[in-house]
């Protein structure tokens, strides 16, 4: 076991143990699960020297032992996959995905592993702090001798995501990989944490739909700075990804330069959409509801509209309701996925469809809305206007949003955190 | 959650910007705000009742050098995002950054203690004894960091600012001063040999250019997750604090000019109880409510440092270190950052219980000292992560802003060193 600290500037020695210069960096090849060792910064009169890991035969905390006399000074080409630990690593910002939240390095481990030497952890606790200010010792002497410990946290390499700042001088696009695996939720949570720019590296390395929950799931002032800051073609992307009815809201939060031209880029449904959406009253039924609901003609059988489900793919929250619309798309029966699946497989819908189906209007308040998902026990109610045309759905996830405190009330937990433009 | 569908009229668009505007105000303006604080006022109140108008330039001068180095700070926060105490750590290694947060720390909490005593010697003049106000203003403080919403909390301490603003100009102009010549002697520097006239030199430009404002205004910025584009407003921002800062140190020196020197009243400048017996002073001439504005404005301005250093300190400790950087903060999320934030109030508040007023004279003069060791060192760092090209990007210092940040900081060290040797051979 070997820390990144203890080795830099220590004495490299050649062949006959001639002291040729000192560590000056380290260099791994990440993408491995434990990033090996590939290389080391000699520093050498005043300038620094790349040598590959295979002409150097031992390191540990007395210093570094080349396996040549001669050193070949031809010029270092660093890899697309390679970082250097100390200039790219050491006291910079990471991301601790098992603990959801932005950390800095303290130090590095190197352990053995299977006759190379990887980078296995990042230390991030106390002791490292102490090791790095070179007080370590006297300081665990001193917290013996009251019977303390010295706190030790280290988070597994596997655990980490470097934020893209970090490595930006080594131009490596981030997997984040560990990210893209996280809860929505969660992933909203660390990327609140990260300075703008780093944001806007995360969300630029996941896929539009990863993109557009984890979106999703953030204070509507963030969704607005990240989106203005993408790509407006991206962004457009990642709203077509998100549910109608959030999108509307994030659209209607944007600038007016960006909202046009992020609105002009998206497929025109989509956009079409989310416009109608925005016409809607922010408290009412219509400001809540998403378009994404699966509505048949009352004439199909039941297994006609099991077909025409999995032709739709409805999302989850969406395909428990089933509703039936006449030929001016007006709301005329509603149909529950198991209905449909207990029903005989030829019987028309309208036999044994629900033919008084509950439904809100456009301009109902989100109270009322709340009301009645929870007075039917219902998963989602319709959404119908003046005329008895079908909308849009409310769900229940969306309904219960109403119920909640705003999160607005944030504690004083930067600074002072944002202000202005966020607290409309 | 859900936000106003359509806000597409001409007016709610209007609305939108000047919203976007104001929302970029609000780093500079508390900044400058905060510099006036206990000691900025007390140290401007002396110069003013001693020096009359003379001292006057200096305000100007420091002012001028305060809007580039808070500038340079905004600008870091706005390329990088990140505040000047995790900049140092990443550029500059552990070592410097522990050795910045440590003196910083220390030197802020004699400025704490500053800020208690500000706040007794405002409340004294209504008769409310010591412990009491430092009680109450250390409760309120601590409340107010741990509960409120920090939303809420900005604009208080804006209201606030404004506040001593408000107090301070009417009680320049219930001392019927000479607004001539304070006009000429902000502008035509009056300069002495004497050698208490450069100490207050000194002591009025310390007390305006501070680490911990430095540290403040880029850490705010960052977290405000103000960007590049802001930059104009940014600079807007910060210029209206720096030439607030100066207004409110302008009629504080004009007000004591004309009250106190002018009337030739003798203060003894060296007492502890200074400010009390210059607010009373006022009194005779400018009638007694310009005693009573004067005391308001002292205690609102030791507040809201009182509110602003040790927020600035747990900030800076955490961001450097590492510690819980959380959304939602609470308790129990984020027990260093409120277990720092606590433990300097309560520090300092202790400190002004239990030991005599004279000892946290010393107290405080020493606390000015080492911020005055520490301000080159952070003004250096500043420059120089200023002008990285890769760090910066497009905001990178040009030639000019680096040539006046330079001859800038060249002047801060001179008069940091002077201020350091002449306290040495005092003692």
């Amino acid at each position: 076991m070997l820390y990144l600290s203890q080795a830099i500037g220590r004495p490299v020695r050649d062949l006959h143990g001639e002291p040729i210069g000192t560590v000056a960096d380290l260099i791994v090849a990440i993408g491995d699960r434990y990033p090996p060792v590939t290389g080391i910064v000699v520093k050498t009169n005043g300038r620094e020297i790349f040598l590959l890991w295979g002409s150097v035969t031992s390191l540990d905390a007395g210093g570094a032992t080349l396996g040549t006399s001669a050193i070949d000074i031809s010029k270092f080409q660093q890899r697309p996959n390679e970082i250097r630990l100390k200039q790219d690593l050491m006291d910079r910002q990471i991301v601790d995905i098992d603990g959801r939240k932005v950390v800095r390095v303290n130090d590095l481990r190197l352990d053995e592993v299977e006759g190379s030497l990887h980078l296995v952890a990042v230390d991030v606790g106390p002791s490292g702090l102490l090791r790095r200010l070179g007080i370590e010792g006297p300081w665990r002497t001193l917290a013996h001798g009251l019977h303390r410990d010295v706190p030790e946290r280290y988070i597994d390499w596997e655990d980490v995501d470097p934020v893209e700042r970090t490595i930006a001088s080594v131009k490596l696009r981030v997997p984040h990989k560990g990210l893209a695996e996280l809860h929505p939720a969660d992933l909203a949570t660390i990327i609140d944490q990260l300075s703008r720019s780093d944001r806007v590296g995360v969300i630029a390395a996941l896929d539009d739909e990863a993109a557009a929950d984890a979106i999703g799931e953030m204070e509507p002032e963030t969704q607005v700075d990240i989106l203005e800051d993408l790509e407006p073609a991206r962004a457009a992307d990642i709203l077509e990804e998100m549910d109608p009815d959030e999108a509307a809201d994030l659209v209607a939060d944007l600038s007016n330069e960006s909202r046009v031209e992020i609105l002009g880029l998206m497929e025109k449904d989509e956009a079409e959409e989310v416009q109608e959406l925005m016409t809607y009253g922010e408290e009412t039924a219509g400001g809540i509801m998403t378009t994404e609901f699966v509505a048949v003609p009352a004439t199909l059988t039941a297994a006609q509209t099991i077909d025409r489900l999995r032709e739709l793919e409805p999302t989850a929250e969406t395909i428990y309701y089933v509703y039936v619309t006449d030929a001016e798309n007006c709301l005329v029966g509603v149909l529950s996925l198991r209905d449909l699946i207990v029903a005989k497989p030829n019987t028309v819908i309208s036999k044994f469809m629900y033919d008084e189906p509950v439904a809100v209007r456009t301009d109902a308040s989100q109270n009322e809305v709340t009301g009645v998902v929870a007075r039917y026990n219902l998963l989602a109610v319709p959404v119908v206007d003046a005329d008895g045309h079908l909308e849009g759905i409310v769900t229940v996830d969306d309904a219960i949003d109403t119920l909640l405190p705003q999160p607005s009330k944030r504690r004083l937990a930067r600074l002072f955190g944002r202000s202005g433009p966020a607290e409309r | 959650m859900k936000k106003p569908a359509l806000s597409l009229t001409p007016r709610a668009v209007n609305r939108v910007r000047l919203a976007a505007i104001l929302g970029v105000l609000g780093p500079g303006l508390v900044s400058g705000f905060a510099d006036n604080d206990a000691g900025g006022i007390s140290t401007y109140s002396v110069a003013g009742s001693k020096f009359g108008y003379d001292l006057l330039w200096v305000l100007l001068a420091s002012q001028i050098v305060l809007f580039f180095t808070q500038e340079v700070g905004a600008r870091l926060g706005l390329a990088t995002g990140q505040g000047l105490a995790g900049l140092v750590r990443e550029r500059y290694g552990v070592r410097w950054a522990t050795f910045m947060i440590c003196t910083m720390l220390i030197a802020n909490v004699g400025s704490i203690i500053a800020e208690f005593a500000g706040c007794g010697a405002a409340l004294s003049l209504f008769n409310i004894p010591d412990w009491i106000a430092a009680l109450l203003a250390g409760t309120v403080v601590i409340l107010l960091l741990t509960r409120g919403s920090y939303g809420k909390v900005q604009y208080l301490f804006v209201a606030v600012g404004l506040a001593v603003s408000i107090a301070y100009l009417i009680s320049a102009v219930l001392a019927h001063p000479n607004w001539g010549l304070a006009a000429s002697s902000l502008v035509i520097p009056r300069l002495s040999s004497s050698a208490a006239y450069w100490v207050a030199v000194v002591a009025t430009v310390g007390t305006t250019i501070t680490p911990w404002g430095q540290a403040f205004i880029q850490s705010y910025v960052a977290d405000k997750r103000l960007g590049p584009e802001d930059l104009v407003g940014e600079r807007l921002d910060v210029g209206l604090g720096a030439l607030l800062t100066n207004l409110i140190g302008a009629f504080i020196v004009v007000a004591c000019a004309a009250a106190v020197y002018s009337a030739g009243i003798q203060v003894d400048t060296n007492s502890p109880d200074a400010v009390q017996q210059i607010a009373g002073a006022l009194t005779p001439l400018a009638g007694s409510g310009a005693t009573v504005l004067f005391a308001i404005g002292l205690l609102a301005a030791s507040f809201l440092g009182l509110g602003v250093v040790p927020l600035t300190s747990a900030y800076a400790a955490c961001e450097a270190f590492g510690w819980e950087t959380g959304v939602d903060w609470r308790w129990r999320e984020a027990p260093a950052f409120y277990g720092l934030m606590i433990f300097f109030v309560v520090f300092a508040g202790l400190f002004v219980l239990v030991f005599p007023k004279d000892s946290l004279v010393q107290l405080m003069l020493t606390a000015q000292m080492i911020n005055c060791i520490l301000l080159p060192f952070v003004l250096v760092f500043v420059m120089r992560l200023s002008a990285d090209k890769k760090l910066m990007g497009p905001l990178v210092s040009g030639r000019f802003l680096l040539a006046i940040g330079w001859l800038g900081t060249a002047l801060l060290v001179v008069l940091s060193l002077t201020l350091v040797a002449t306290s040495f051979i005092s003692v």
